[in-house]
């Protein structure tokens, strides 16, 4: 690729992505009072950031999400911390119904416009050491466990673009770490979310479940739907220690108007088991980065996926099963049903490093067209250097068919009966194999709410 | 046979929605009330296409002719308008719905009947699907299982016929329900028809089949035979016989 340098363009550095209001004014204000580690940590990610061209459909990665046309970084303005009060009473009505939803948790936290409003935990679960905070006061509290994880081992700033923004520009996100043989009986639960258009919002997770400790964790982010789109970052770093029993599950239902973009690494120790689902139901444009490391022998990774698109939605999953360690097993299944004018991406790799024999990976990624118009690209993909491994992939894309329609129909469902009927059915699945409380009903209600549009 | 007719079908011509090829070339058919029809007629002929047209397949597309159900013209009505209607097609070949089980299925479909802001009660729904499953000869756990799916020829007729039993139709139409059936689940699917026919004297049935096999079961009133795309003859159940013992021979050089 050729590049042209102008004369002001500067010294070592491209530039792309650097805005008004995007910039490094932003990166020192940000670091204004941190501690000297994370001070640093934000700046060498915003020299990377510089660094780091803006991705084209050029790269394979971005070759159906076309940024330059998805998404406007100069018409964003950031969103600032500020102190907020969370008051459950007067919570916008999607909010609000979402939390109804939620029953059985062992803690919950509240972040709006990417400030943590709201944290409780289970007192028992204080007591035996388990920390649910912010990662604000996290730096404050939890110095060691920050340097040691955050934005460093997981997601360093240095392996991609909006990788190194988020690392440079987050304003809070939340810390959760179990300590070593501590159960959580029900999920943590978190609601995020996002009032203003027009912003760029920037929020991290932290989650380090020491060894032979259970923890699953249910990530939820909202939003109404809006006029002018404004960017949210998430970037999600999991550990399991040894032995490890670790379910993280992202829940996306923005409205309509927001680009998503969620960055998660999952890495799993020795004999643990670390599963994720990701849900992407809501947003304009949701961008899935997913790198599940299997770095301990006998790690255990199920992989899970659904996405419902109707409109104009598009939806690009980028997953990686990272397997470093023998004996691993990972599992992928991600299933997406596509309404309308809607588009999915699903990009799959497993990658099977010299050292992981016996390693067994699997990836399965199955799509359900509702529309003529709606489409489904999958591009599944093996590497491996090993020799002694099982993996197989495999990918559908199936359409309703009238035939199913005029089954369902001379029962006497309707046509959106027969839809919703065949969609979940679908997407049921998945969700079958992890059936956390409250989060089934959640995604099938909001199946429903699109299907009724 | 002195009140109207339940189905009353003139003169239809259809051919496949998208294409030219007429497929039912001017067929005539009455039924009463509460009486057994049957079609016979070899493979391709047409029976399934009349079985799908009455029940509202939109892949087909009728050219001329009328369709009246209860006096009413239907022909503009969506599926599942008909199927409230109570007209219920048993398909010659069912659809798998991967995902969703035969009792979230019924349940649905029966909700789906339900007044405006009417709820289905959900005990008296349970008792009823185990007691038709009983009736049917289907083990209980069968409700859970996904429709049609993974099922065997067999299982998926079968489950065709619960799914009358539940929604207890005024006009059941069979397509070749006997076709997969073992000796054994044909007399106990059979005999399900009669039960069904005997709760409710008034639902018309109209039969599709090769087989005399059938018929020996179910005692249709009327037999007609379908070639080409028409009904060629029409009478009691010694047509049946007469096909069986002489086949189709003797029609397909009738002008179609
Ligand atoms: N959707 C379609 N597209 C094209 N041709 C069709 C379609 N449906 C029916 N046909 C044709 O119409 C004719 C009648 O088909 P139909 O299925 O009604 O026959 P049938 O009498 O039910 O046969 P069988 O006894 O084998 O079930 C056949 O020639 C068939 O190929
Ligand atoms: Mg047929």
């Amino acid at each position: 690729m050729a590049q042209s340098t102008t004369l002001d363009e500067p010294i070592g550095g491209l530039m792309e992505g650097v805005t008004d209001s995007l910039n490094s004014d932003l990166v020192q204000s940000r670091a204004t009072g941190e501690p000297e580690w994370l001070r640093n940590r934000r700046l060498d990610a915003w020299a990377s950031y510089e660094r780091t061209p803006m991705p084209t459909t050029r790269l394979e990665e971005w070759r159906y999400t076309d940024l330059s046309r998805k998404l406007s970084l100069d018409a964003l303005t950031p969103m600032e911390w500020s102190e907020r009060a969370f008051d459950r009473e007067s919570a916008p009505a999607r909010m609000a119904e979402a939390m109804e939803a939620d029953h059985e948790s062992s803690g919950h936290v509240v972040e709006i416009d990417g400030t943590v409003a709201h944290v409780d935990l289970d007192a028992d679960l204080a007591a035996k050491g388990v920390v649910l905070t912010s990662l604000r006061s996290a730096v404050e509290d939890h110095p060691e466990l920050l340097e040691e994880y955050l934005a460093t081992r997981a997601l360093p700033a240095d392996r991609g673009k909006f990788q190194a923004l988020n690392a440079a520009l987050w304003t809070d996100g939340i810390f959760l770490h179990v300590p070593r043989g501590v159960r959580l009986e029900h999920p943590v639960r978190v609601t995020r979310w996002l009032s203003e258009e027009g912003k760029a919002l920037f929020s991290r997770t932290l989650i380090v479940a020491a060894e032979a400790s259970q923890v699953s964790y249910v990530d939820e982010i909202l939003s109404d739907d809006m006029e002018v789109q404004s960017l949210v970052s998430s970037a999600v770093e999991v550990f399991a220690g040894n032995g490890a029993q670790v379910q993280y599950v992202s829940l996306q239902r923005l409205g309509h108007g927001p680009f998503h973009l969620s960055q998660q690494r999952t890495i799993a120790g020795k004999d643990a088991t670390l599963d994720t689902l990701n849900v992407n139901m809501g947003a304009t444009t949701a961008r899935l980065d997913l790198n599940a490391q299997l770095l301990g022998s006998g790690a255990n990774s199920d992989m899970l996926g659904l996405c419902f698109g109707e409109g104009d939605q598009h939806f690009d999953h980028n997953t990686s099963q990272d397997h470093v360690a023998p004996h691993a097993y990972s599992d992928l299944l991600y299933k997406g049903a596509l309404d309308g004018r809607a588009r999915s991406v699903f990009r799959g790799i497993i990658k099977v490093h010299k050292g992981a024999q016996q390693t067994d990976a699997y990836q399965t990624n199955r799509n359900l067209l509702l529309s003529e118009e709606a489409r489904a690209d999958s591009l599944p993909n093996l590497e491996i250097e090993a020799d002694d491994v099982r993996c197989s992939h495999g990918a559908t894309v199936g359409q309703l068919d009238q035939d199913h329609l005029f089954y369902l129909m001379s029962r006497g469902l309707s046509r959106t009966e027969a839809e919703r009927l065949v969609v979940i059915g679908f997407l049921g699945e998945v969700l079958s194999k992890l059936p956390l409380g409250g989060v089934v009903e959640k995604i099938s209600r909001a199946v429903e709410a699109k299907l009724n549009v | 046979m002195s009140d109207t007719p339940i189905l009353s079908i003139r003169d239809v011509h259809a051919k496949v929605a998208d294409e030219d090829t007429e497929i039912l070339h001017g067929v005539d058919l009455e039924l009463g009330k509460g009486e057994i029809h049957a079609i016979m007629g070899p493979n391709g002929s047409g029976k399934s296409t009349l079985a799908k047209i009455l029940a509202g397949h939109p892949g087909y597309e009728v050219t001329a002719g009328s369709i009246t159900y209860k006096g009413e013209d239907i022909l503009e009505a969506e599926p599942d308008e008909r199927s409230k209607a109570g007209i219920f097609l048993a398909f010659q070949y069912p659809v798998e719905i991967p995902g969703v089980s035969i009792a979230n299925f019924l349940r649905t479909a029966l909700q789906s009947r339900e007044e405006e802001g009417g709820e289905l009660d959900l005990f008296d729904f349970q008792d009823e699907l185990l007691a038709r499953m009983e009736l049917l000869g289907m083990d209980a756990s069968f409700a859970e299982r996904p429709v049609n799916d993974g099922f065997s020829g067999g299982e998926k007729k079968r489950n065709e016929i619960l799914q009358m039993a539940m929604l207890r139709p005024e006009l059941a139409l069979m397509d070749e329900t006997d076709s997969g059936l073992d000796i054994d689940a044909l007399q106990v699917v059979a005999d399900g028809v009669n039960k069904l026919h005997q709760e409710n004297p008034d639902m018309t049935v109209l039969i599709i089949t090769h087989y005399q096999r059938l018929l020996n079961y179910l005692k249709p009133h009327f037999v007609h035979v379908m070639v080409k795309g028409k009904l060629v003859r029409s009478g009691g159940p010694e047509v049946a016989e007469e096909l069986e013992a002489r086949g189709y021979e003797e029609f397909k050089t009738v002008e179609a």
